[in-house]
């Protein structure tokens, strides 16, 4: 006898944590993004002079001095600080109290470097005589450091993972956390990201020359390249039943991920965004919207000249002429490239955004290139009052491209 | 041969100078202080650096399987052992003293 189908659960988003040049939290963060200053500027996290470029989005000194920060904070790396940090403010906002072992709960990451600052710090120990090394800086070093460590300390006893697939990371993870609440594999998913600066990384886009000796300036006329930042971003996913029944308020909606590989090039995507295109037309289809109802773009958006003009090429691809109006933002203008963490943190964006309704605007000098046809928003925050689906693009190394449909909740 | 007080005034030098604990200075570690845990705090990587420490101090090595909480547990039971540890590594003398 034929039965139909279960009906999909729905998965929606009752809290957010952030952590980014902006500053230690999600209030500072959209105060940054809404005043249109870019906040990547000259740091102190490591010695830059022998690089072409100098300046990136570095988190300030923190956590704040109330913060909680319990028992095994001083082993932990940076990346995971950034993490444990967003985890608990995402919490927080949900209305759940850790330990959640007794709730299904699942801690889903993505991260590219984990605790490779430290590990530099040990091999620089190392490497200079007479200095005794100091063995606790790997402690904390493997790229899943920063997940376990919110699991960890949060009581997460479900399903735990890390995905590392370069700057798509933290929008896997995203898309993972989705498939597992609609399975029903857990009723809470923290979904999020967390890296920090290292030289490792600063110095491979240097020699890349995929870094822009100013502040990035995605979509403009004379952008460079990308801005290295860093930082955590962190969602309380949530089926729609168990956070109603326990009478939760949701921030947005999580319609549909998709993805997609180029398979072309280790560092370069595809020019016509095609790869693009396909992640994007997925996540429409899993979200089950056209792209008429999309009302506006967070974009990957890094800022190098190839990125940006294969990205505006996806878009056309995916969602023809209405690419040309749909107003596009993007995030790492201010906060830079947070690597495996990014695309948590502009989902963060993204939530903020469809909640406050308005587009935070995307600074940087210079006009905006003439030879793509983007509505880039700048200046100031612009209103959105009908914007009630979002879309959210990871578009990374080794060609793997996410998109996420995010929606508003009203 | 050394005594026990100065092996375990050298043990709270050395905790100090190789753990990097915020604030710990050698007078503040009691000797029947717990070193792990609700006393002074170490976790399994302090043990690790405090095994190398130890070796390279007195020229002794240490199995992994004695890193345990007889051991570990206190100052003073961590120099017992380090005590008994030396006695053990010492040439015998030719002279029978």
């Amino acid at each position: 006898m034929a039965s139909e189908p279960p009906a999909r659960r729905r998965v929606v988003v009752t809290g957010v944590g952030a952590v980014s040049a902006c500053g230690w939290g999600v209030p500072a963060l959209w105060a940054g993004l809404r005043s249109g200053r870019t906040s990547i500027s000259a740091f102190t996290r490591f010695d830059h002079t022998r690089h072409r470029t100098h300046v990136a989005g570095e988190a300030p000194a923190g956590p704040p001095a109330d913060f909680a920060r319990g028992r095994g904070w001083p082993r932990l790396s940076l990346a995971d600080r950034f993490a444990l940090f967003s985890a608990r403010e995402a919490l927080a906002q949900a209305g759940l109290e850790p330990p959640l072992g007794e709730r299904a709960a699942g801690v889903f990451f993505g991260s590219s470097t984990g605790g490779m600052l430290e590990s530099e710090w040990y091999v620089a120990d190392l490497m200079r005589p007479g200095t005794r090394e100091r063995r606790g800086l790997m402690a904390s070093q493997q790229i899943n450091a920063p997940g376990d460590a919110v699991a960890r300390a949060l009581g997460v006893t479900g399903p735990v993972q890390t995905l590392s697939s370069a700057c798509a990371s933290g929008a896997l993870a995203l898309a993972a956390a989705l498939a597992a609440v609609r399975a029903g594999d857990v009723e809470i998913a923290l979904a999020g990201g967390a890296d920090s600066l290292c030289q490792v990384t600063y110095a491979g886009f240097n020699a890349l020359r995929a870094v822009d000796e100013v502040p990035c300036r995605p979509f403009r006329s004379g952008r460079a390249g990308m801005s290295v930042g860093e930082g955590a971003g962190v969602l309380v996913l949530e089926a729609l039943e168990h956070a109603r029944a326990r009478g939760a308020t949701p921030l947005a909606e999580v319609c549909g991920a998709g993805s997609s590989c180029d398979a072309s090039h280790m560092t370069a995507p595809l020019p016509d965004g095609t790869g693009a295109a396909l992640a994007i037309r997925r996540a429409l289809d899993d979200a089950g919207l056209p792209p008429a109802a999309i009302g506006f773009v967070n974009a990957h958006g890094t800022g190098t000249p190839l990125n940006d003009a294969s990205e505006f090429a996806g878009l056309e691809g995916a969602l023809g002429a209405r690419a040309r109006e749909i107003p596009l933002t993007a995030t790492k203008a201010t906060v830079g490239h947070l690597l495996g963490s990014s695309g948590a943190l502009e989902a963060v964006a993204t939530v903020l955004c469809l909640r406050e309704r308005e587009v935070h605007p995307t600074p940087g000098d210079g006009e905006v290139d003439p030879g793509i046809a983007v509505r880039l928003v700048t200046g100031a925050p612009l209103p959105a009052p009908d914007a009630r689906a979002a879309l959210s693009t990871s578009l990374a190394f080794g060609g793997s491209n996410v998109a996420l449909v995010l929606g508003r909740w009203d | 041969m050394t005594s026990q007080t100065a092996i375990r005034a050298n043990l709270k030098r050395l905790i100090v100078a190789t753990l990097n604990l915020d604030g710990l200075t050698p007078d503040r570690i009691a000797d029947d202080e717990p070193l792990f845990g609700a006393g002074l705090g170490l976790d399994s990587v302090d043990a690790l650096e405090l095994v190398v420490a130890l070796e390279k101090e007195y020229g002794i090595s240490i199995a992994s399987h004695e890193v345990d909480r007889s051991v570990f547990g206190s100052l003073a039971s961590l120099s017992d052992f380090v005590a008994r540890r030396l006695a053990e590594t010492r040439p015998a003398s030719p002279h029978g003293q």
